[in-house]
């Protein structure tokens, strides 16, 4: 695993261990079910098919990765998302701003 | 020491049919009670490469607990395990690889699970290996009972993994019925 991807992790961890099992009340829950609706179609429809080219649920992505970043009140983890980028297609690395990625590169 | 299990499964359901159900394994409502276990499941990324390989990370907390005397130990009964998966398209394979983060001072364990066309059938049926390896950690508070532990651990997974093949087999029944009622 990258460290930064350790770190995340971690962090993930001691958030629901605060929260104790509370699935059903996740404070995502909607956004990531949405994503995931976007993607089970895509993979059955497209994917499978050999029609991977074009970006598919990237808002959806979008809005549910802003949720877990939101909810997980951690100082790496902008950084992570950042050197990221917006995943969800072949295109992403058009969204990833390489100054931040930089900068958050050396808080490593 | 590390104890290593396997299992074969033969999905009488094509490769793309059941790699779908995969995905689905986790978040099917009508599913989630038979694999209550299963608390958390939040995808962490995902990148397309262009041969057409995807590549998924996933955050799955899992409750786990375990014997008494373990409990005692460890101290809690959640674990989290990181999932990562690889979906290669062009030659029709998929593969998970799960690990736990959580716990590592007491144990490692590994699951891997690949899904192929059969080779007997392989445009009709998909052959699924799983193994799975458990690692009690030498000089921890488990050490001693390492054996019991990882005996009870093994039950676990086997339980499990005939629950998953359960809500597998569902959801490709299920998707079977919705592609013949499309295909009209």
């Amino acid at each position: 695993f990258l460290l930064r991807e350790q770190l995340w992790l971690c962090d993930i961890a001691i958030v629901r261990e605060k929260k104790k099992f509370s699935s059903s009340t996740s404070p995502c829950a909607h956004l990531r079910a949405a994503y995931n609706n976007c993607f089970n179609r895509w993979y059955s429809e497209k994917f499978v098919k050999g029609q991977w080219e074009k970006e598919e649920c990237v808002s959806e992505w979008q809005k549910y990765r802003a949720c877990l970043s939101e909810h997980l009140e951690d100082k790496h983890l902008s950084g992570f998302l950042e050197a990221e980028g917006l995943v969800g297609s072949i295109n992403q690395d058009k969204l990833e701003n390489p100054a931040d990625i930089a900068d958050t590169g050396a808080s490593q | 020491m590390v104890k290593a299990y396997s299992q074969e499964y033969v999905y009488k359901h094509p490769w793309d049919r059941v790699t779908s159900a995969s995905w689905r394994k986790f978040a099917d409502p009508e599913n989630k009670r038979v694999l209550s276990h299963i608390l958390e499941v939040d995808t962490l990324s995902r990148k397309l490469d262009p041969t057409g390989k995807l590549y998924t990370t996933r955050a799955i907390t899992v409750h786990a607990p375990g014997p008494w005397f373990v409990s005692k130990i460890v101290g809690q009964d959640i674990c989290h395990c990181v999932e990562s998966t690889v979906v290669d398209v062009q030659s029709r394979s998929m593969q998970l690889t799960t690990r736990n983060i959580s716990l590592q001072k007491f144990i490692e364990v590994e699951e891997k699970i690949r899904y192929d066309p059969h080779p007997d059938n392989p445009t009709g049926w998909t052959i699924c290996q799983q193994e799975t390896r458990i690692r009690i950690k030498p000089l921890s508070a488990l050490a001693s009972m390492a054996e019991k532990v990882e005996q009870k651990c093994a039950e676990k997974f086997v339980q499990n993994s005939a629950k998953g093949r359960e809500v597998m087999e569902r959801i490709c029944k299920y998707l079977e019925a919705e592609s013949s009622g499309l295909a009209l």
